[in-house]
């Protein structure tokens, strides 16, 4: 100890002593003493982290904490020291408005460039990397690219002149700063231009917004999906098109759903536990939960809504692109579209998850007729009179 | 208000006399608001360490999903049983995470400290309207903070619904094991929090509208006073809806009733079948407070920086008038925006496109915000303390985050972005980063005042770096998984082929919060070492020009040891030509001015030359507008 703080002393000579002397030369001596004992640490470390990987494959552990920990208070300590030495000096050693300024520029450089990499790199990991599944799709991603060019032109804009100007302003002695405390001009344009770009995409959104919730097909084909905790199942309204009434209170005693075939319209239903639906036919999705509320997300086909129990909510679409044009296009032949849980559900909400596959018309009639009506009759119905026999050339059978 | 104050005055020489301070009365139920703005301070962060550590464990649970962690056997017990973390204690560590940070830090924590300290500082008032309430405040805030706590250790766990906590999963015990004695606590915790700030608020507008000192107008309030007036009207006026929210959500939890839910069989209910409720009427009551409470935690935080960038630019803040108008537009707009987050809950498609045209009207104000900025900071001296770097990060997160607010202010956009990562990125940036930047901009700032001492430099600013890098690592990468579809709230990705791509990626964003943590232990060392052990704080250390400097260091119960200084300014004479010293306090006198109240200059304009010809310019303008609309 003693001749650490003599060793110390030696080094420090540079500094003024006789203000460095006992209590910071002891900081000094406590700091290298942790130091030196992290040494120790670490041996131990390694033989324990050799003995956790052979019961775990932890690699997390106390004393890595307490090393951190430890860390912490050595540079805190470190900086405590150097701060004094700067007050005794009168200039402190560290020039942080210098170093700020340069690591400011640093920063908004590897930053932007970080930031394009991100959109090179991971860009193509988003949907818009994807053709588009939907009718509505192109009209979204337009509108999203719109934004993004817009948002990213000021993102880009501000962040640099944020950093140039941390950079170019920062405190020199001698220099006074201008006194510039408004600029009426200025104001009106800073509230004009925004003003003008944000009027550009509200009006633009609301025209899509009103064309993705309001424009109804009707010829679309009713189908429910039927959300509880923690799957999904699809209900197809069968020949004639209309879903048959449910009761909530028969829920799991006449079948999951609730609805009883006896009843008006329901006797076609079918209820199947994929979703299936024919390619460039419009779809009226009917939601309905059974327990708490989720949210059917169908990530590639721009749709979402949440399924409400008690509240019936519902979403049209149109798929353009069976999940085969969609496999080759992509060249992954494992590639299925999905319909996700994406409202927080309880436990197992992060697999709440049902398959959706977008045929062409004949394999989905193929489909369709594999699974069973709620009622023989229903299935007679079903081969008798065809939903597409109406609305397409296409029939049934 | 001269009335008042001088009221005030003979108030306080009166208690003088006959006031003895115990141990309990000056630390524990203390009256002083400089006091309680500390308790405010440091239950604030023993409650965002708290939130901080659990989003530390959840990260490492989405990064290795498949590695099993002896330590969360050793710190959860059950929930971590062989090193794996219970789903449900997932969703419970985001649950009391968001509850934490949104609500005990960047509410309480944020507005209580600063509030509290600023407020009677910079107004010029020996204390808080109601000092006795005030004290209400923190112990009420205390004891919501303590049943919180409490929560984590009932049986079935915390409240585990999302900090949202919508019905019915937060109503039916049997959907979740947190919707049982762990939501009922939550519930009264969060009874007991809305109780403490409006007391809080109520006496945060009492003082800034009665209490104000001699010539203290309202056109000369500094900017945080102004920012944490509408906060707390914004607090009076949308707590009581969540209030009332709590109260029905208690009464369909305990007592059988139906507000929040609709066609429940009684078998999942607790034997009573439900029936005539809506689950998205409580979704309105709490976005009602809900959105408002992004500003009443964005705003203060905004008022702070304005304060600081303006004090370290040693310039006057750019367009104090057009700063004063976008916080109250902001106020004013925050009320009629909550829909946004509710586009697709089967609101009506009207109804969204009214949400969606206020929500991005908002960005006007936000953008004139964001230029006044850049304008204080343009042809500055900048004084590059840590401070003015934590405003600066500020205004780099409010520009980030709020522009991502833009896709998902749009309802159209918003029917693919709700609810996934896109969301976290978006509001971690723009309301968990930018605000926790405004508190620790204000707490480096005014450190000195609260505790007499200065923090470490070096270790501000490398608390700085290391916090920035790490915020930004965290969050901008998110973007990218919310725009492949990857949903918030997830346990693991691992079901999902397609998300598997991100592997990486969640690796990754967790090594940049364990970066993170650190630096905010770095910051914590040096907030507790330097309460003891910092630099002795000189009066004005920063040489600001507002009141709460003219205070001696050594506090002091009524603030000013003689009579309350009168204010013959505004608060951002930094710089003025003519003038030797680069600031000039509020409480010096213009020459040969004698009433405080009378004004020289309004507010000083540039130069006068040019003065004109901008009236000629706007006068073109306004004559081009009005003929395009056909009035002339």
């Amino acid at each position: 100890m003693i001749i650490l703080h003599h060793i110390l002393s030696l080094k420090l000579k540079i500094l003024p002593m006789k203000y460095l002397k006992i209590k910071t030369s002891f900081v000094f001596v406590l700091a290298m003493l942790l130091l030196t004992s992290l040494s120790v640490f670490a041996q131990d470390m390694n033989e324990d982290a050799v003995a956790a990987a052979k019961s775990t494959a932890s690699n997390i552990n106390w004393l890595i904490v307490g090393i951190a920990f430890l860390l912490v208070f050595i540079i805190g300590m470190i900086f405590d020291i150097l701060s004094k030495v700067g007050d005794v000096q009168k200039k402190p050693v560290i020039n942080w408005g210098k170093i700020n300024g340069i690591l400011s520029i640093v920063f908004i450089v590897v930053g932007l460039a970080a930031c394009a990499w991100e959109f090179v790199v991971h860009g193509k990991l988003t949907f818009f990397n994807l053709p588009a599944a939907s009718a509505h799709a192109n009209e979204y991603d337009d509108m999203f690219m719109i934004t993004l060019w817009l948002t990213g032109v000021v993102f880009v804009v501000t962040q640099i002149l944020l950093f140039w100007y941390t950079y170019k302003y920062r405190e020199a002695k001698g220099r006074k700063a201008l006194f510039y405390p408004d600029n009426h001009t200025f104001e009106i344009w800073a509230t004009i231009i925004p003003g003008i770009v944000l009027t550009v995409l509200v009006v633009r959104g609301l025209f899509v917004w009103s064309d993705m919730t309001s424009s109804r097909d009707k010829n679309a084909m009713n189908i429910e999906v039927f959300g509880y905790q923690f799957a999904w199942n699809a209900r197809y309204a069968g020949a004639d098109n209309k879903l048959g009434k449910y009761d909530f209170r028969q829920m799991g005693v006449v079948n999951a759903l609730g609805v009883d075939s006896l009843k008006e319209n329901a006797g076609d239903d079918i209820i199947t536990s994929e979703l299936h639906v024919p390619v460039n036919q419009p779809i009226y999705l009917h939601f309905r939960a059974k327990d708490v509320i989720h949210s059917a997300y169908l990530p590639h086909f721009r749709v979402q809504m949440n399924v409400v129990p008690g509240l019936p909510t519902n979403f049209h679409f149109t798929p353009i692109l069976t999940t085969n044009e969609m496999r080759a296009k992509q060249d992954d032949p494992k590639f299925d579209y999905i319909l996700l849980c994406n409202k927080i559900c309880g436990s197992a909400h992060y697999r709440m998850k049902m398959k959706v596959i977008v045929d062409s018309k004949e394999e989905f009639e193929k489909w369709l007729k594999t699974n069973p009506a709620l009622t023989a009759k229903g299935t007679e119905t079903n081969n008798s009179f065809s939903f597409f026999s109406k609305t397409s050339p296409l029939a049934f059978n | 208000m001269s009335a008042v104050a001088s009221h005030a005055d003979v108030l306080h020489h009166d208690d003088h006399g006959h006031h003895k301070e115990t141990f309990i009365s000056k630390y524990v139920f203390s009256m002083d608001h400089k006091m309680i703005s500390k308790q405010f301070l440091i239950t604030g962060i023993i409650m965002g360490t708290i939130g901080m550590l659990m989003s530390l464990v959840f990260r490492l649970q989405l990064a290795y999903p498949n590695t099993t962690f002896p330590i969360f056997e050793t710190l959860l017990g059950e929930w971590g049983k062989g090193g794996k973390l219970d789903p449900n204690f997932y969703l419970a560590l985001i649950t009391i995470h968001g509850t934490i940070m949104v609500f005990f830090v960047l509410t309480a924590g944020l507005s209580g400290t600063f509030s509290n300290l600023l407020i009677p500082l910079q107004v010029g008032a020996r204390d808080m309207a109601s000092p006795f309430l005030n004290m209400l405040s923190y112990w009420f805030f205390f004891t919501s903070s303590c049943v919180m706590i409490a929560s984590l250790f009932v049986q079935g766990g915390p409240a585990s619904a999302g900090w949202t906590i919508y019905p019915p999963l937060s109503a039916l015990p049997k959907a979740i094991p947190g919707s049982g004695t762990g939501m009922t606590l939550w519930l009264v915790s969060m009874i007991l929090f809305i109780v403490s700030s409006l007391l809080g608020g109520i006496n945060y507008v009492a003082t800034v509208l009665n209490m104000r000192t001699k010539g203290m107008k309202m056109t000369r309030l500094p900017l945080t006073i102004w920012a944490f007036t509408f906060t707390a009207i914004l607090g009076i006026l949308s707590f009581p809806v969540l209030f009332g929210g709590s109260l029905l959500l208690v009464f369909d939890r305990s007592f059988g009733t139906s507000f929040y839910l609709n066609e429940i069989p009684a078998d999942l209910a607790g034997g009573i079948e439900r029936v005539g409720g809506s689950p998205i009427l409580f979704q309105h009551l709490f976005w009602f407070l809900g959105h408002p409470e992004v500003y009443i935690i964005l705003l203060p935080a905004l008022g702070i920086t304005s304060e600081v960038i303006a004090t370290n630019s040693r310039k006057p803040i750019f367009g104090y008038r057009a700063m004063i108008g976008s916080i109250m537009a902001i106020a004013l707009l925050s009320f009629v925006v909550w829909g946004h987050h509710m586009f697709i809950t089967g609101m009506n498609p009207f109804l969204g496109s009214v949400f969606m045209l206020g929500t991005l009207i908002i960005a006007v104000p936000s953008a004139i915000k964001t230029f006044n900025y850049l304008g204080t900071l343009w042809k500055g001296n900048l004084r590059l303390n840590p401070q003015m770097m934590f405003a600066i990060g500020l205004v780099s997160f409010f520009i980030s985050g709020g522009l991502t607010g833009i896709f998902l202010g749009n309802a159209a956009l918003d029917i693919n972005l709700h609810d996934t990562y896109f969301v976290v990125a978006h509001f971690h940036l723009v309301m968990g980063s930018a605000a926790i930047f405004g508190m620790l901009c204000g707490i480096y700032h005014w450190y000195p005042k609260m505790f007499g001492r200065t923090m470490n430099e070096s270790l501000g600013q490398i608390h700085f770096w290391m916090t920035i890098v790490s915020a930004y690592c965290v969050f901008f990468p998110m973007h990218f998984m919310g725009l492949a579809g990857v949903p918030r709230r997830y346990y693991a990705f691992t079901a999902y082929d397609q998300f598997n791509v991100f592997v990486d990626m969640n690796i990754f964003i967790t090594y940049a919060a364990f970066l993170g943590g650190i630096a905010q232990f770095i910051f914590l060392f040096n907030f507790f070492y330097s309460m003891r052990k910092g630099k002795k704080a000189v009066q004005n250390p920063w040489e600001s020009n507002t009141l709460e400097w003219t205070t001696p260091v050594k506090h002091l119960h009524g603030n000013w040891p003689g009579e309350i200084p009168h204010v013959y300014r505004w608060p951002y004479d930094y710089s003025v030509p003519g003038h030797e010293i680069d600031f000039i306090p509020q409480n010096t006198p213009h020459e040969g001015q004698e009433d405080p109240l009378t004004e020289p200059q309004t507010i000083p304009t540039p130069e006068r030359k040019v003065a004109p010809t901008l009236a000629k310019e706007e006068a073109v303008l306004f004559t081009l507008v009005k003929r395009w609309l056909g009035f002339a």
